[in-house]
């Protein structure tokens, strides 16, 4: 019989990992590797939506419980969430100093409104992208068209994201209690780690001996 | 939690010949600017390279850092101790997460950045192939580990690669619920019996030297290009880090009574500098090359994870599922 690894940690003497391996990771499977979601948190009611980063998930509904675990948690304020498969956005190109991504497009609206969509803009670089409204429209080039008529910016607009209003995966308003902080939870605020009077008590009993 | 002494890649001298002159002018102006550079955006092979290479290490340590931590979760004194040590390591892997998701932006898939863990391919920081043979071990880690995290991570928070920075600054809002935790856990043994003393006591000496790892070797002896300071990708030199922590830290630890080892260790008042024994680097050298206490284990434990973790993978997959890289 193989040795098995000795650890400090009974946890890991209780896995009963061999102490060399017979031979090197099988690889894996070129699938085995989660869908990307693009996360995006509304942090007060009024204010709108912005993105915060991509999760891995097998699906929609996970991608939802993994940006609230990673995104919401204490101390980021969250009233609202919604999550998109990174691969249902489009993108348009980047620019900068002071020129808009609208400049390019030229296209007129074309009137055909059959289709709804989400727009995001980025206003600043380094900063996310931010929701600015709807728009209906044929398809994601008519979406520009009719967004940069709908959403004029004062602001030279960096980057635009499109995405259809279906793809869109947003929190019920009616569960907005899961954003609260349960008091019982304090213990994952720094502010319940107070302690200085214990090293005054200390320094003063210290200094008395 | 990270330090530094990350380990970037050789470079050659004629890395950036083969770049379009124009496009990394361009580039660089844009970082002079103090703009942030996007995935999208042009960058030099050199500057994806040694910033994947910087971030994937930075997760890779907070799934491994994970480790000897949770080791101490069941065994912590006391149920709110245990709550709180497993929301830290929970945050922990949340971390690593968003490192994954911010180093795949640049075209590594985070798969393989698990794989290249497993294999040994990638690294993780030193310090957590040492043991924590005690709660006191624990304490320590959460407090003066996380610590020394947090002066890397607040200034690589200022760097040049948007995803990575937004990534930093999420990060650092949670390190100070561990900071504090931790910092509560060493008072209340600092403060408490003299057979708790004793046992804070000896896991500084043991970890001390681990500490002085951490931030890498001395710039002296580290050839740290100037091409990734002024890149923003290192923000600070490993020797300004190593003497931010001493500064901040050194004199918390002496106001709890204990000492430590290292009777070389003082503030020069003239130079504003600290002094201390020079850290062995052949031992640094030894151990991150695979020949410390516990190297073995913890690849072995990430491997076991991996490996019988699959079948919760495959339950989940999703068969038509498309792999795309995150945005931003």
């Amino acid at each position: 019989m193989s040795m098995t690894l000795k650890s400090l940690d009974p946890r890991v003497d209780r896995l009963g990992i061999p102490e060399e391996w017979a031979s090197p990771m099988a690889p894996k499977e070129s699938l085995d590797q989660f869908e990307t979601y693009e996360a995006f948190v509304q942090m007060k009611e009024n204010k709108p939506f912005e993105h915060v980063g991509p999760v891995h998930a097998p699906n929609e509904e996970m991608a939802f419980l993994f940006a609230k675990e990673q995104y919401s948690r204490r101390g980021m304020f969250c009233h609202a969430l919604c999550v998109i498969k990174t691969e249902n956005i489009q993108t348009t190109g980047f620019t900068d100093n002071n020129i808009s991504i609208y400049d390019s497009i030229e296209s007129m609206p074309s009137g055909d409104e059959s289709e709804s969509f989400e727009v995001f803009h980025l206003l600043k670089r380094g900063k996310q992208h931010k929701y600015v409204g709807n728009v209906n429209a044929k398809d994601f080039e008519d979406a520009l068209a009719v967004a940069k008529q709908n959403y004029p910016s004062e602001k030279p607009v960096f980057n635009v994201w499109v995405a259809r209003s279906e793809h869109i995966l947003t929190s019920d308003d009616e569960d907005r209690d899961i954003w609260e902080t349960l008091k019982e939870k304090q213990y994952r605020e720094a502010i319940d780690y107070r302690a200085q009077d214990k090293i005054k008590a200390f320094k003063e009993r210290t200094s008395e001996a | 939690m990270y330090g530094g002494g990350n380990v970037f890649e050789a470079m050659k001298a004629t890395a950036l010949a083969e770049e379009d002159p124009q496009k990394l002018a361009e580039f660089e102006a844009r970082i002079d600017r103090g703009e942030k550079i996007e995935p999208k955006d042009w960058m030099p092979q050199l500057y994806r390279k040694q910033l994947i290479r910087m971030i994937e290490q930075h997760a890779h340590s907070e799934i491994i850092g994970a480790l000897p931590e949770g080791t101490w979760i069941t065994r912590a004194p006391g149920f709110k101790r245990k709550l709180a040590l497993m929301a830290k390591v929970q945050d922990e892997v949340g971390h690593a997460q968003l490192l994954y998701s911010a180093a795949e932006t640049l075209g590594k898939s985070r798969e393989q950045m698990i794989d290249d863990l497993i294999t040994g391919k990638s690294k993780y920081s030193n310090i957590f192939n040492y043991p924590a043979f005690t709660w006191a071990d624990s304490c320590f880690i959460s407090w003066l580990v996380d610590a020394g995290a947090i002066v890397n991570q607040v200034a690589n928070s200022k760097g040049s690669y948007g995803p990575y920075c937004r990534a930093l600054e999420r990060i650092c809002a949670e390190e100070s619920f561990h900071l504090k935790y931790g910092h509560h856990c060493v008072i209340h043994l600092a403060t408490g019996t003299k057979k708790q003393r004793e046992m804070m006591q000896a896991a500084v000496n043991r970890w001390w030297a681990p500490m002085m790892h951490f931030f890498g070797p001395s710039d002296k002896i580290s050839v740290h290009s100037e091409i990734l300071m002024r890149w923003k990708v290192k923000m600070a030199s490993n020797d300004e880090c190593r003497q931010q922590f001493l500064d901040m830290y050194v004199p918390k630890i002496w106001e709890l009574g204990l000492t430590v080892p290292d009777e070389n260790l003082k503030k020069n008042q003239e130079t504003g500098q600290w002094e201390f024994t020079e850290p062995d680097w052949e031992e640094f050298k030894r151990v991150i090359n695979g020949d410390g206490p516990c190297n073995k284990e913890r690849l072995a434990v990430r491997r076991t994870a991996e490996e019988r973790g699959r079948w919760v993978r495959e339950a989940l997959l999703a068969p038509k599922a498309k792999y795309v890289t995150p945005l931003a």
